[in-house]
């Protein structure tokens, strides 16, 4: 028999968590499909109890999101323009209905290469908080999604919230999804920039891509060949010329591989400049 | 999106009151708040649930299955293989005319496509179910799986979609093509599409005796119940199906499946009532589907962009155990003149479920392809597409000379082109951008679809407090059918729509015919019609024989019905209330019955089509090869127009459709395995709104004197022909790329531009 659990608070949860193997239901949105037909094998913890868990706080150096915090939450909430990336990937992310359910934190955990959440959370330099009873830790967006569906959280931990440092909060952000309809769609590829512009000079460039890798990768040789660029069609042809190791595109039902690294180059020119505050090419969207 | 109402139309002056307005559909606040019972609604007391295990192989046989397991279950009541399946009175591999597909019924071992059934499992819940069909494990021999051109069998193929020709020839092909001045020949891929209705196949199933009641979505009740009656031994009459609603059916709910027949064999077998519904993965196979088609388009033109020659090739893919193929090249028989036609079909043996008739079968596909073939035509001609097409116009049915019952194609043409703005197009590609750089393409294509006619019967009850009831056993889809309906029947009874009560959907009414092949309103409206025209005879009979009434004597100068009172034709001011005639006869009711069909001598000596014409805007983005269909604007005639509403919706519906087939909709198969990889809305891509533009349906008036007495053709399907070829036209306006597969995918605009194989060779 499994066992189903409702914490009313964190070390409820954490309590339960050490006390065995648990899987952890917030939003439900992939929860159940992933279920399909099969009935649950495995213990369930609901942690749609833990109130603490949701909402947007700023705490000492770091904006911190709670775990169970909705995409819907995130778009009404009023933030800086770094985070406009982060909102568009939030209207994008299934439907207002997913949107209204759906958490931050099992976007990362359910680690999908196609994770909307993921490329803007990147160049917002998030790291993700997780917690067992005896332990917190702080991991590098980067270091906790670790393949397709796989995750470094332990046995007996749970995310609590994502933590974006406010050092990496500084300038405007875009996002870009490309799909094969405009809404609905799983992407194709997506790509998120975050841009400072100093003096009309690139000061700092933050830039990831989605599902052209098992994982979502931050663009660093693109990052520092930005650095330094005037706002302009600098950027555009930078991008134009630099190569993109990161990317490994595999071919599937959404597209082929060689679409994708085309593509990808792209979308990736266009949040760049969308981020430096130039649209050359306005109305491009899922 | 437009939303004047374009009426009163001519006919609907000529016709009355009732028919002709927009009203909105009877079963539309049913819908809305939640209380129309769909089949898998029902519950009757006692029910049991089965669920299918189905094959996840493509070709082979099951070798094992642990029905042991399955039965250790709790919950689980009994396990159905092919073991104990109970027999049939027919046999499943033997199709029953005219309509009958093989089904797979558990007959045997053998797969024959992914999904099959291979088993059928009956428990107390639906959990317990599907959790003992999980439990079956199935083992299997395993055959390579036949997927595609490179593998499949080839055969000759003596008919094609429901019993059309697979080959028909007017005038010397190789002659015309001699003759021509240019020939433009290429070959084009469609792909496999699915029917996807909202609501999946379902049946609950209750025995009484040798009498069963089945609750299922249905779009040929009498047809459906003849057929079960033969599977399970029983008279045709012992057979109710009841049918009030449908979450669409596209074809895919007028033909017995196999899970559904299992179901209620297994009623039958438990003595209790048994419920059974598809997923939607499980749709993906026995039940259906658009089939592949590679086709080659020849056309032959003269100097003066004429058509000396049109030949029109069709490699139609269909099972490895049955026939039905995409009547594709048909597309080309009706529509542009030339001296030489040929439409001609092979087959080719797939390991997939059967396909059946999708939502304009054959003509989809083949009008998609024939459209792009024409426009290519045009612009190898240095011809704009629509002049093109105005050179090659048919004044009547190519090949055969019939005079056409109507056509106002040409009236469509025009005011498509008006309405779109299409004399401003350039004639070069690539010549348009938008404000924001995105490439603009515009391009057109004729719609054309046939009208069939179904016999059907009706009857009609005139009550004494004025009101009326109409029976018919139709199917309404979503389309409107119960409104449409009861419009033709109000206007054929005198009455208001609001007085009169529409019984349709059960199998017990009289026969209503198929609703499908866009001729539901046209057949269920006549009888209804015809029925109506009865039961006032039959009024006027008692109140002119009654002394006692206004209208004694008015026998042969005869009586109008209008308003819930006959009038004496020659005298306004002599008249009579229903409820009057029939409380002074001493009568409750007056019953009129009515059987309607086609006459034949019409059909013979008539060509009988809708027709219209589509014209679309796409805009491109050239470095994404992203397209977005931002308008489209479709002109069409279609005979008398009996809910303007309903109609444009259907339209809509159509073209909303063409944008799917061209754009998006594709069953994308893992060649390994013959599995379909994204057999799920998710990834089985329809539009979405957003992907929907402005749409705009124009009514053409079309008074059609011969089509039937109500002047109705058909408007379900025709928005989808055209409409495909429009979009695509227009994106290699807008390119310059010449896309000749279906769907056109992103990456076709941009680095993969996938050659299409020729399926005959060059």
């Amino acid at each position: 028999m499994i066992r189903y659990a409702k914490p009313k608070n964190v070390d409820e949860a954490l309590a339960l968590l050490s006390d065995g193997p648990w899987r952890i239901l917030a939003g439900g949105t992939d929860f159940y499909p992933a279920l399909g037909n099969r009935p649950l094998s495995e213990n369930v913890l609901d942690i749609n109890g833990l109130s603490e868990l949701r909402g947007i706080a700023e705490v000492g150096s770091h904006i911190v999101v709670g775990a169970r915090t909705t995409w819907t939450d995130i778009i009404r909430r009023d933030l800086p323009a770094a985070f406009d990336g982060l909102k568009l990937a939030a209207r994008e992310v299934g439907s207002v209905q997913i949107q209204n359910r759906a958490s931050i934190a099992g976007n990362l955990c359910n680690a999908s290469p196609a994770a909307d959440g993921v490329p803007p959370l990147l160049t917002l330099g998030a790291e993700v908080e997780l917690r067992s009873a005896s332990l917190t830790r702080h991991l590098p967006l980067e270091d906790f999604i670790l393949g397709n569906r796989r995750t470094a959280l332990q046995p007996g931990e749970m995310v609590t919230a994502i933590r974006i440092p406010k050092s990496a909060t500084a300038g405007t952000s875009a996002f870009v999804k490309l799909g094969a309809r405009r809404y609905l769609v799983i992407s194709i590829a997506m790509a998120a920039a975050r841009i400072v512009v100093e003096d009309g000079i690139v000061a700092e460039a933050a830039v990831a891509v989605g599902s052209c890798s098992l994982v979502a990768k931050r663009l660093t040789g693109l990052e520092a060949a930005l650095r330094g660029l005037p706002i302009g069609p600098a950027l555009a042809e930078t991008v134009a010329a630099t190569s993109l190791p990161e990317l490994a595109p595999i071919d599937d039902v959404r597209g082929t591989a060689e679409y994708r690294r085309e593509a990808a180059r792209e979308i990736v020119t266009r949040a760049v400049l969308a981020a430096s505050g130039h649209h050359p090419l306005t109305k491009v969207a899922a | 999106m437009s939303s004047e109402i374009a009426f009163p139309s001519p006919q609907h002056r000529r016709h009355g009151s009732s028919a002709g307005q927009p009203l909105t559909r009877r079963d539309g606040v049913l819908k809305v708040t939640g209380r129309a019972t769909y089949a898998a609604d029902n519950h009757p007391e006692g029910m049991l649930y089965a669920v299918t295990a189905v094959s996840s192989i493509a070709r082979g046989r099951v070798t094992a299955l642990d029905v042991e397991a399955a039965k250790a279950h709790p919950g689980v009541v009994e396990v159905l293989t092919p073991a104990n399946r109970p027999p049939l009175s027919h046999d499943p591999d033997d199709k029953i005319p005219p309509f009958g597909f093989r089904v797979e019924v558990l007959q045997d071992d053998t797969v024959r496509y992914v999904n099959q059934p291979i088993a059928l499992v009956i428990a107390e819940t639906l959990e317990a179910a599907t959790e003992g069909a999980a439990l079956l494990n199935p083992q299997y021999e395993v055959e390579s799986a036949r997927t595609g051109l490179e593998n499949g069998e080839r055969f000759d193929t003596p008919a094609v979609g429901v019993g059309a020709p697979s080959r028909t020839a007017y005038g010397d092909i190789d002659a015309g093509l001699a003759a021509a001045v240019r020939v433009t020949e290429a070959d084009y891929v469609t792909p496999p599409q699915y029917h996807n209705a909202m609501e999946p196949h379902a049946v609950v199933a209750q025995w009484d005796g040798d009498r069963v009641t089945l609750d299922m979505p249905n779009q040929a009740l009498a047809l459906s119940c003849a057929a079960y009656a033969a599977y399970f031994g029983i008279p045709a009459g012992n057979v109710l199906i009841r049918s009030p609603f449908l979450g669409g059916g596209f074809g895919s709910k007028a033909i017995l499946n196999g899970p559904q027949i299992l179901a209620i064999l297994a009623a039958r077998m438990l003595d209790r009532p048994v419920k059974l519904a598809l997923t939607r993965a499980q749709m993906y196979g026995p039940v259906g589907h658009r089939g592949q088609t590679w086709q080659k388009l020849r056309l032959g033109t003269d100097g003066e962009g004429r058509l000396t020659a049109l030949h029109h090739h069709v490699l139609a893919a269909t099972s490895s155990f049955d026939e039905f193929m995409e009547p594709a090249a048909n597309a080309s028989l009706p529509l542009y003149a030339s001296p030489a036609i040929l439409a001609e079909h092979d087959g080719l043996r797939l390991d997939t479920g059967t396909p059946g008739p999708m939502r304009a079968p054959g003509e989809a596909s083949g009008s998609a392809v024939l459209e792009v073939a024409m426009d290519e035509a045009a612009i190898a001609c240095g011809m704009d597409p629509l002049e093109f097409r105005l050179a090659n116009y048919a004044e009547t049915e190519p090949g055969t000379g019939k005079p056409f019952s109507s056509k106002s194609l040409r009236e469509c043409y025009a005011e498509g082109a008006k309405r779109f703005g299409w004399s401003g197009r350039p004639l070069e590609p690539r010549r348009m951008r938008d404000e924001n750089g995105f490439l603009v393409g515009w391009g057109m294509g004729t719609a054309v679809f046939h009208c069939p006619h179904f016999p059907a019967e009706a009857r009609a009850t005139l009550r004494a407090d004025g009101t009326a009831l109409v029976e018919t056993a139709g199917a309404d889809m979503g389309q409107g059918a119960w409104t449409a309906l009861a419009q033709i029947a109000a206007e054929a009874l005198g009455l208001d729509p609001d007085q009169v009560e529409l019984h349709s959907g059960i199998s017990s009414l009289p026969d209503g015919g198929i609703a499908g092949g866009s001729g539901h309103t046209a057949s269920a409206g006549l009888a209804l019609h015809n029925a109506g025209v009865d039961a006032i005879a039959r009024l006027a009979e008692l109140a002119t024989a009654d002394p006692a009434s206004p209208l004694f004597g008015a026998g042969n100068i005869g009586v109008e019905a209008r308003s819930g009172r006959l009038h004496r034709r020659d005298d306004e001011g002599r008249s009579e209330s229903y409820s009057e005639i029939l409380a002074r006869a001493g009568q409750a009711e007056v019953v009129g019955t009515a059987k309607a069909a086609r006459d034949p001598a019409v059909a013979e000596a008539h060509a009988l089509f809708s027709h219209g014409a589509v014209f679309a805007e796409v805009k491109v983005d050239p470095d994404l090869g992203q397209v977005r269909v931002t308008r489209l604007v479709g002109a069409f005639a279609a005979g008398r127009i009996i809910n303007p509403r309903l109609v444009r919706s259907q339209y809509f519906g159509g073209m909303i459709w063409g944008i799917s087939f061209a754009l998006q909709e594709e069953a994308v198969t893992d060649r390994r395995t013959g599995r379909i990889m994204n057999a799920d809305l998710a990834e089985y891509h329809v539009p979405v709104n957003a992907d929907v533009p402005s749409l705009d349906a124009i009514l053409i008036p079309e008074d059609d004197p011969y089509v039937n007495p109500l002047g109705v053709k058909g408007v379900g399907e025709i928005g989808i022909t055209g409409t495909v070829g429009a979009i695509a036209n227009a994106v290699w306006h807008a390119t310059g790329v010449r896309v000749r597969h279906f769907p056109i995918r992103l990456e076709d605009l941009l680095v993969n531009q996938r050659d299409v194989t020729s399926a005959f060779g060059n």
